[in-house]
């Protein structure tokens, strides 16, 4: 099935409009040498095959009923309308609306979410999306070393590892120096040289930072540098101060937590906001408003686009072209379809599951918390038996929290646990079950 | 219609209820025992709204969007192909939407991105494959990369990549963020590289490589692509395919054998993803063997043990992005090539070339075409000799108000007043002669009617807009 | 199409015109140049006291659909913006010559004033281009 709509005496007659004899002919212009005799790949299947094959495949990957691991993507409920909204195929077929006239819908509904995110976090202006949190946050650093015309970047422990690993990489394409530092060391290592400092809060560990201190702190030793901060669970902008109040000068999220599915980790949705100083220098697409020229009427537009590829070229700051424009329609129908109250109450109900879920394990011998700052829907606990916990959560139909030595080899034993409001009280009764009995292995190991 | 009125923030209710949120069944503690009272926010400047009220608010504006499924979708260089639905369908399952990328039981997706890489090696020749970049400009970059690593490794410096002039933007931009400067090389009048300037060029010793599509962005095959290649590895430089244009060679001919080193493609365009208005998409890289060490982390591989993945090689150029890619494009575009088959993608790319010269053969009869020759799957008209001193976006204009999306305009820069057109292989012949009809009926009225166009869109919701005021004046959110 | 290349006035080739008087220069862009752009939409300057060597951008200028750079013609310092096309970028496409100005440089290399182009060879420029 190629999807192709021409029967041969159709082919037959165009051939003849263009003046050819056969197809072939439309292929003068490339060597013989190097026409392949078809490719060895099996023949097509119709749909029921596909599917049953797609199926097969889809078995040899387990669907927990419920999930304590987060680490960068996260299970939230994803309203009904999330779905409903992307799947009409004039958004989703859609291309980039550079027709604005005939684009109006999708340009209003980017508008839209540029407008939620600068509500949510305060920040002055959000672009229409950047690729993910990680790349967000390494193009974060770029802008920031353009801007300065200073090549060094801090960033503080607890960023996400593997973030930190995109953010290392894109630097050496730029040759910018990256110094990975303890936040209690800091201060030592800020200087006029610096262009940004990256963090992270709520961070990889769960820790919520003070963050208009930390920005404080940084303003006064370096008051040049650009602050960026970056989060992976945006949702706890529901109940925490939104950096705009802060010094922080650029805003970067994964916004997966925001109507889109887990999907092995992708596609996800780079968030990127910025103070107005910075708005000549964000990458990435922005829509406007504006009047008509000869109307009165208002309408939206691709605007500023004299920063991008496709005009400034190799003297671009950025490169991004296809973004996740569908993933942002996703998060901006999440955000309007929950309102406030529910923003509210789903940042609520995560700081309030996971509380609970620390409580719990703080009664049970060999498990000690770890973080010593205030959690939202992740924190770090010591166990008595980490594989144990891993065993019996899957025993459970629970996909266990990550073991940090995943990342930091010299973290064994320490489990990374999420949760979220999608877990029931159940599935939290069955995960104290699980970390009771791995408890009393690990006690029976030693006996 | 007035923006202002119709915004989602004014379809607020104060006595809006959300139905999203399960019940809360726990003990609770208070917020403000655990969490410091500066560090909590105070109000959400996002009101609450009544679910019918962001059903009809979100319906209304899909009605004044145009996608694929609403007619052809003539932008060159982008493959605005038909975009399966049984693609959309297996997405959403949960054994693919609900997988944790951190979660160890996840063989079938590992699998997939196996299966894929090795399909997309057959399709192009290549003999290794990364499916992390999230798209073509994200594959540029890795590339790029790939070409620095690799003269770092062999401790020679080379700061500077040659591309055409007739290049997508994304390819010097992306050149910058590897580090690298362009040299631009001029096209010939036939619209190829002329060897003697790269020759010269690659002489001056400090080129790492170069960049190029073929077809290229005038939809033209360069008949010379091997001794340009030849001539690039030569002077000790790699090749670099933007397989933007990769849709009229499937089943016919590779990069790999064109002499290419690194591939990117775009699955949202040869492979029949959708392109959401603007992404998601995703931007696969294919190298030949000796380049395979410096793929980004993690590598896939497959051996009788099923699916290994190496985060520990040191020749990496290091992580691109975190996690595995953008798995649910992947996802789509390998149901894409399951679906289709090897003699179906031949079929894709014959056809694709069929229907672009059709609407070549019939369109030039009216319209300049700078490049007079056979096309591949798409050509570039001009607004030359155009009466009335009508321009390409007035053209543009028309074409949106007689219910059809226009096709690029304004690129390749080297033609003046392009208008850039690729129908793609899942056109009908129907559907191709109506698109003449009207481009006929514009060029009747650019003759005759001038002021229909000057004053064009007539009949779309709103009118030509005023950029230089939203340029100078921004107002980016309510 | 006519442009307007006022006499008294020195050029470069990448458009820039420049105005001398003692040991200072105002620079902008031609009229040429501002038409090839566009509505300006913004102009980025840079601050003033920054020394900066010939041939160096110096300051970006963007329209609707390009961006453009300002060269120095001239080594010097910067002791003078014109912040008035920070809020009126029109300005540079009404009067590239008068209130559309964007830079005044203190010279520090004189014998640099040689290399300038006379509105001759400018317009040859020029010319040569429109083809």
């Amino acid at each position: 099935m190629d999807f192709v709509p021409h029967d041969d005496k159709t082919i037959t007659e165009m051939l003849k409009v263009i003046g050819v004899n056969k197809i072939e002919d439309l292929f003068i212009d490339i060597p013989k040498d190097l026409f392949i005799n078809g490719l060895n790949l099996p023949e097509g299947l119709s749909e029921p095959d596909v599917l049953k094959k797609l199926k097969e495949l889809g078995k040899k990957n387990t669907i927990y009923t419920n999930s304590f691991l987060g680490a960068g993507c996260y299970f939230h409920y994803i309203p009904s309308l999330v779905d409903f909204v992307i799947s009409r195929s004039e958004f989703y077929t859609s291309y980039t609306p550079y027709q604005a006239e005939a684009s109006q819908g999708y340009l209003q509904a980017i508008y839209e979410y540029q407008s939620v995110i600068s509500r949510l976090t305060q920040m002055d202006v959000a672009n229409a999306s950047m690729y993910d949190g990680s790349t967000a946050l390494a193009e974060a650093a770029i802008m920031a070393s353009i801007i300065t015309r200073k090549n060094q970047v801090i960033i503080i422990e607890g960023v996400h590892p593997e973030y930190i690993d995109v953010v290392k990489t894109y630097c050496w394409g730029q040759d910018i120096a990256l110094k990975i530092v303890s936040v209690d060391k800091l201060e030592d290592k800020l200087s006029e040289e610096i262009a940004a400092v990256l963090f992270q809060s709520p961070n990889f560990f769960g820790d919520i930072e003070d963050v208009s201190a930390l920005a404080k702190t940084i303003k006064i030793q370096a008051p040049n540098c650009l602050i960026i901060q970056s989060m992976t669970d945006p949702t706890c902008l529901g109940i925490l101060k939104p950096p705009g109040e802060t010094d922080v000068d650029i805003f970067v999220a994964e916004g997966q937590s925001f109507g889109i599915n887990p999907s092995f980790g992708g596609p996800g949705l780079g968030i990127f906001a910025v103070k107005d100083k910075f708005l000549r220098k964000i990458p990435g697409r922005l829509v406007g408003k504006t009047k008509e020229i000869n109307g009165e009427r208002e309408g939206f537009l691709l605007t500023l686009q004299a920063r991008e590829q496709h005009i400034r070229r190799e003297k671009a700051s950025s490169n991004i072209c296809t973004n996740q424009a569908l993933c942002s329609l996703s998060a901006l129908i999440y955000i309007v379809s929950l309102g406030r109250t529910g923003l509210r109450e789903i940042a609520t109900q995560n700081f309030q599951k996971a509380q609970y879920v620390k409580n719990k394990l703080r009664e049970i011998p060999g498990y000690e918390i770890l973080n010593t700052k205030p959690t939202y829907n992740e924190f770090i606990v010591k166990c008595p038996d980490i594989d144990s916990l891993i065993q019996e959560c899957k025993s459970l139909d629970l996909l266990p929290p990550l073991p940090l030595s995943k990342y930091y080899s010299d973290m064994r034993d320490i489990a990374l646990v999420c949760v979220t409001e999608s877990n029931s009280r159940d599935s939290i009764e069955k995960f104290i079950k699980a970390s009771e009995l791995a408890s009393n292995k690990q006690k029976e190991g030693r006996a | 219609m007035d923006a202002k009125d119709t915004l989602i923030f004014e379809k607020g209710n104060k006595n809006a209820q959300t139905n999203f949120i399960p019940k809360l069944d726990i003990d609770c503690e208070k917020l403000e025992d655990f969490i410091p009272k500066n560090l909590i926010r105070d109000e959400i400047r996002i009101p609450d709204i009544p679910e019918v009220e962001i059903v009809r608010h979100y319906v209304k504006l899909s009605k004044i969007n145009y996608g694929v499924d609403s007619g052809l979708y003539p932008l060159g260089s982008c493959t605005m192909k038909y975009n399966p639905k049984i693609n959309e369908f297996i997405a959403r399952l949960a054994e693919f939407s609900q997988i944790h990328p951190l979660q160890e039981e996840n063989e079938g997706a590992l699998q997939l991105i196996h299966n894929i890489s090795d399909m997309l090696g057959e399709i192009t020749g290549m003999d290794g494959f990364t499916l992390q970049p999230a798209a073509g400009a994200h594959g540029e970059l890795v590339g790029l990369l790939i070409m620095k690593k690799y003269f770092e490794t062999k401790g020679v410096i080379k700061t500077k990549i040659l591309v055409p002039d007739s290049a997508h933007g994304t390819n010097p931009a992306s050149a910058k963020m590897a580090g690298f400067s362009i040299i631009e090389l001029q096209s010939n009048k036939s619209g190829e590289v002329p060897l003697d300037h790269l020759e010269f060029a690659m002489k001056q010793g400090d080129v790492a490589g170069i960049m190029l599509t073929n077809p290229n962005t005038l939809g033209v095959f360069d008949r010379q692509i091997k001794e340009i290649t030849k001539i690039v590895h030569k002077y000790g430089g790699l090749c670099y395919y933007d397989g933007a244009n990769l849709n009229p060679m499937l089943g016919t001919c590779r990069p790999k054998d064109m002499g290419f080193d690194i591939v990117h493609l775009n699955l949202h365009k040869t492979f029949s993803t959708p392109h959401g208005g603007g992404g998601p998409g995703s931007g696969p890289v294919g190298v030949i063997n000796e380049l395979i060490q410096f793929l980004p982390i993690p590598c896939i591989s497959s051996t009788d043990k099923g699916v290994i993945c190496n985060y520990d090689n040191i020749q990496s150029i290091g992580r691109i992005k975190a996690f595995w890619g953008n798995f649910g494009v992947i996802l789509r575009a390998y149901i894409y090539i399951l679906s289709i088959g090897a003699e179906g993608l031949r079929r894709v790319g014959q056809i694709a070339v069929l229907n672009a010269n059709y609407l070549r053969t019939k369109l030039q009869k009216k319209y300049n075409l700078p490049y007079n020759r056979i096309c591949q799957h798409e050509f570039v008209l001009s607004d030359k000799d155009m009466p009335n001193e009508i321009n390409t976006e007035d053209i543009a204009k028309r074409i949106l108000d007689y219910g059809y999306y226009a096709p690029t305009i304004y690129f390749p820069l080297i033609v003046n007043g392009a208008l850039m057109i690729e129908p793609t292989e899942t056109e009908s012949k129907n559907s191709l002669d109506n698109f003449i009809e009207i481009m006929d009926k514009i060029y009747y009225e650019a003759l005759n009617k001038p002021e229909k166009l000057k004053k064009a869109p007539l009949n779309t919701p709103i009118g030509r807009l005023d950029a230089v005021n939203a340029a100078r004046n921004p107002i980016l959110h309510d | 199409m006519e442009y307007e290349f006022p006499e008294e006035l020195k050029y470069l080739q990448t458009h820039e015109w420049i105005r001398i008087e003692d040991n200072i220069a105002t620079v902008g862009i031609t009229d040429y140049a501002q038409h090839q752009l566009g509505d300006i939409v913004y102009v980025e300057l840079p601050e003033i006291g920054t020394t900066l060597k010939k041939g160096v951008n110096v300051a970006e200028i963007e329209s609707v659909k390009a961006a453009g750079e300002l060269m120095m013609p001239l080594s010097g310092k910067i002791i003078e913006v014109n912040t008035g096309i920070v809020d009126n970028p029109e300005s540079v496409n009404s009067s590239p010559y008068g209130t559309g100005w964007m830079v005044k440089i203190e010279i520090n290399n004189n014998s640099e004033i040689d290399e300038l182009l006379s509105l001759e060879a400018y317009k040859e420029i020029v010319e040569a281009e429109k083809k």
